[in-house]
């Protein structure tokens, strides 16, 4: 899962709920822009676009470390060319896949196994030198070495035909290790055509959106020879249309036009401005102010992170002309929802009724009303496109409508029906205010059923190594998670998967696995989607979780920037699409 | 003289020793788990476990200690092969977590930090002094009590405060000046002067006030002295009488106080830097807190404590250049 980015490395850190509720991508559905019409006018070529954010750096540019949805956004449009990429576009075709480096978006086949792609002609790194498939492979190889290039996405690991030992880890460690290394079964699977132009990977199951994953920079290449392990992340070598100039951090990162880019070679990134500067370790109170004032060089301002509470009423509270056309509201790809564990409450009237007796409304006024999200009916985000369908779940799914403050009355008669008295329940949250606020929440509304909860923060930075633990895990979880990519397959599997990363509840139902299978198999992007969207359904009914908010966020930009709005493939800015006007 | 110097630097040295001893024990019993807050989504055990042999977190206690140690006289090697990097000596350890070297990472911030302290100090000083002595001589006139109103004012906002409406007058509401973005005075005096009027002024306002009753309560005090008295019936000026014989004897104090604000805000000016987003001492330490980020911590906090002990040596060595009756034993 992407980190979320709020504000950076230090609330990541702080907060630590963020740190495992991943950002990413979406695909279409509910985005109310109301920027996707404020490109205004003809892009024009030329000026700086100045980037704005409270980070004294980035959490990685190293590309094989990028795991931020922001960041993703900001690396693939000016420095890191992948496979594949995202259109630049609001609304739900901002998640069509499109061809970056490839000609197309690969090839797959019967069984999605083995993935190919050829490279465009006249792709370059910024020395010149042209990126050759060994390039690309050489860069996944990073992924595997675990002990340096972490906080990456670890696909190329999961998925490439790879023996795993005793421990499950990959046989395979990376560029950096010689001895005891199984280097001969990385060379198996990734392969080069000899002109260096085709590279195909050989993957250890069906992956029917292969194609998905490698938009992420982990896919991206790097040169050998360039190549610093950990101090990489300073010097990143660009094949985008710029290069790294400057990178001051806790000041600045200057990027200036990359000379040995060729446009004929990429027909998503347009280049637009002259320069792009990012300003580093800026108050976020401040950030919003500015961007409110919009003065001299802020007019050409966009921000990292989505805004604060306080400010969003003068932005989006009267319909002020000053901010129509140079902001969003929409919906983000994160969903906020509680688990429960089935190993503890194995009675699924039991579970149905702790989802009936949730005071909902009361979560989502909590984490911030109507600008924090609206209410989840599912874990597929409406930023998904088609993946996303109404799940029922509160109109008939559970025999009656459920109204948004909870049934206890309801609950209690579910409760008589299950047949078994309830088990007293322990809720596990992050020791933060807002989760303190909702902790108190849940276990109101549920002893309203006559469910007996005790609360159990739990220091942020360890949250999650917590309540992954199954020997630790309680019965009621607070979590969160958003795609890595806008495609269920990065939602379903891991929440409710046997022995998946973020199957938190410990759900085992292998009917559920097998069509799970079935479903990664499918290369057939809209029957894939039909198939996750059911899928979502059928887990909703069994209530291993109990859904309350899809997220959203709030961005604010300079009035003379162009080409800006919500795109929902990273949740972000569309940074390689901005433009200056003069 | 020497052997005092002598000593106190060798107590000094003492005094961060056992101060570095103690931060290590204090963020070893953390509730946070450092090698897991790297962890990102694929988190198992055995990548907890691989971060913690790669921070060095597995070693025992008084081995990480030694290594930190070690480091600050060899230098520190990381990594092996086409991935190894060096910190040279003296280092004070890697952040993994912003990935420099955290000597680096010290010397790039205390410029801003030091210009900060500086630039304010010089204000507050003169400010403060002169308005104290401007105050004392015009006991009981509305001189006095409009400069202490004033102080008492100053003294009583909080410089967040302070900082906080002069941004959102001066930068945001009238545009007098740029919004603040550090910049070392070597590359752009212009934008450098732009950025640190205002933090200089925040802090010099509530120091100021500080400074301003601490020089009139003691030119109060000593102008009521009979040596006063006896300076003015000897017909000297009272310039003479004021700077010479009521300020000097007064002094003393000041130094002190003067002394330990340099120290505590060379150690990180942890608000004015927040506020007016300047990448000082004050913002690392802050933030490395935040992130558990342990080598950071250990270096701010040594950094802090060195001014500390160092202008409490020269403030004992000012006493003997401005009182002549003190003699360093």
């Amino acid at each position: 899962m992407r980190s979320v980015k709020r504000n950076s490395l230090r609330l990541a850190a702080a907060v630590g709920v963020s740190a495992l509720v991943l950002a990413a991508c979406g695909g279409g559905g509910s985005s109310s822009s109301s920027g996707s019409a404020a490109a205004g006018g003809e892009p024009q070529k030329g000026g700086t676009i100045n980037v704005l954010t409270l980070s004294e750096q980035f959490n990685h540019l190293d590309p094989q470390r990028n795991y931020t949805g922001v960041d993703l956004a900001f690396a693939s449009g000016y420095l890191n060319r992948t496979l594949t990429q995202y259109k630049y576009a609001p609304g739900p075709d901002g998640v069509t896949l499109v061809p970056d480096m490839a000609t197309d978006t690969g090839t797959a086949n019967a069984d999605a196994t083995e993935w190919s792609f050829t490279l465009r002609d006249g792709v370059a790194f910024q020395d010149g030198t042209p990126v050759t498939c060994d390039d690309i492979k050489y860069g996944v190889s990073r992924t595997f070495a675990t002990d340096i290039i972490t906080d990456g996405p670890t696909y190329a690991i999961d998925f490439l035909d790879i023996p795993k030992d005793a421990d499950g880890a990959s046989t395979y460690k990376g560029p950096f290790v010689t001895e005891g290394n199984d280097a001969a079964a990385f060379d198996k699977a990734i392969t080069c055509s000899e002109d260096g132009k085709t590279i195909t990977f050989h993957l250890n199951q069906p992956v029917g959106d292969f194609n998905y994953a490698v938009t992420l920079t982990a896919f991206s290449p790097v040169p050998k020879a360039k190549d610093t392990g950990e101090k990489y992340d300073d010097a990143v070598v660009s094949t985008g249309p710029y290069q790294i100039t400057e990178y001051t951090k806790g000041q600045k990162l200057v990027l200036d036009r990359n000379p040995n880019w060729n446009p004929d070679s990429d027909p998503l990134r347009k280049a637009y401005p002259d320069q792009v500067v990012v300003s580093f370790a800026i108050d976020a109170a401040a950030i919003d102010q500015r961007l409110i004032a919009d003065a001299g060089a802020d007019q050409t301002a966009v921000p990292i992170a989505g805004m604060m509470p306080e400010n969003l009423s003068t932005v989006f509270g009267a319909d002020d002309p000053r901010f129509a056309d140079r902001s969003v509201d929409a919906n983000d790809p994160y969903v906020r929802y509680m688990v429960i564990n089935t190993q503890k409450v194995p009675n699924e009237k039991q579970r149905i009724a702790i989802a009936v007796a949730v005071n909902r409304a009361e979560i989502l006024q909590i984490r911030g009303g109507d600008f924090a999200g609206t209410m989840a009916d599912g874990s597929i985000s409406p930023t998904l496109g088609a993946a996303y369908q109404p799940s029922g779940m509160w109109t008939d799914m559970f025999g009656q409508e459920i109204p948004a403050t909870g049934d206890p009355e309801y609950a209690k008669k579910l409760i008589a029906e299950s047949g078994e008295p309830m088990p007293k329940l322990v809720y596990q949250f992050p020791n933060n205010p807002v989760d303190e606020k909702m902790a108190a929440s849940y276990q109101a509304s549920l002893a309203k059923a006559g469910i007996e909860v005790s609360l159990q923060p739990i220091e942020p930075g360890e949250y999650y190594s917590i309540v992954m633990d199954p020997a630790k895990a309680e019965g009621l979880i607070r979590s969160g998670w958003a795609a890595d990519w806008p495609n269920a397959s990065t939602v379903i599997p891991p929440l409710f998967g046997k022995g998946q990363s973020f199957n938190l509840g410990l759900i085992d139902d292998p009917a559920f696995d097998a069509k799970i299978a079935e479903a990664k198999a499918m290369t057939d992007a809209n029957a894939q989607a039909a198939k996750w969207a059911e899928l979502n359904k059928e887990a909703m009914t069994h209530a291993w979780i109990v859904p309350t908010v899809f997220g959203k966020t709030q961005y604010l930009w300079g009035s003379k920037v162009g080409g800006s709005f919500m795109w929902d493939a990273y949740g972000a800015i569309p940074y390689g699409n901005l433009w200056v006007k003069q | 003289m020497t052997a005092y110097v002598i000593r106190r630097v060798l107590t000094g040295f003492l005094i961060l020793v056992l101060l570095s001893m103690f931060t290590f024990l204090l963020f070893s019993a953390l509730p946070a788990d450092p090698a897991a807050l790297t962890c990102g989504k694929a988190c198992t055990p055995q990548i907890i476990e691989a971060n913690r042999i790669r921070l060095g977190l597995n070693l025992p206690l008084w081995e990480q200690y030694w290594e930190f140690v070690k480091g600050l006289f060899v230098g520190h090697n990381y990594g092996a092969g086409q991935a190894s990097f060096q910190c040279p000596a003296p280092s004070l350890g890697y952040s993994f977590r912003r990935g420099e070297c955290v000597t680096e990472l010290i010397t790039s911030r205390l410029p801003v930090t030091a210009y900060l302290t500086l630039g304010a100090f010089i204000m507050w000083i003169i400010a403060g002094v002169s308005l104290g002595i401007y105050s004392a001589l015009r006991r009981g006139r509305w001189q006095e009590r409009l400069t202490m109103g004033g102080a008492l004012v100053g003294y009583s906002f909080p410089t967040f405060f302070i900082g906080l409406l002069a941004l959102f007058f001066v930068v945001i509401k009238w545009q007098l000046l740029p919004y603040p973005s550090y910049v070392p005075p070597t590359e752009n005096p212009v934008q450098f002067l732009q950025t640190m009027i205002l933090p200089w002024l925040t802090l010099a306002v509530v120091y100021a006030a500080f400074y301003i009753r601490l020089t009139r309560n003691q030119m109060l005090e000593t102008l009521d002295e009979d040596y006063i008295r006896t300076a003015r019936a000897k017909g000297l000026k009272e310039r003479t009488v004021i700077g010479k014989h009521a300020l000097r004897a007064g002094l003393t104090p000041i130094v002190t106080a003067a002394g330990l604000d340099i120290a505590i805000l060379m150690g990180g000016a942890i608000i004015t830097e927040s506020v007016f987003t300047l990448p000082g001492i004050g913002r690392l330490a802050i933030d490395s807190v935040l992130e558990a980020d342990l080598p950071v911590i250990t270096a701010t906090v040594l950094v802090a404590g060195s001014f500390i002990v160092f202008m409490n040596v020269v403030v004992d060595l000012l006493y003997a250049v401005i009182d002549p009756r003190v003699r360093l034993v």
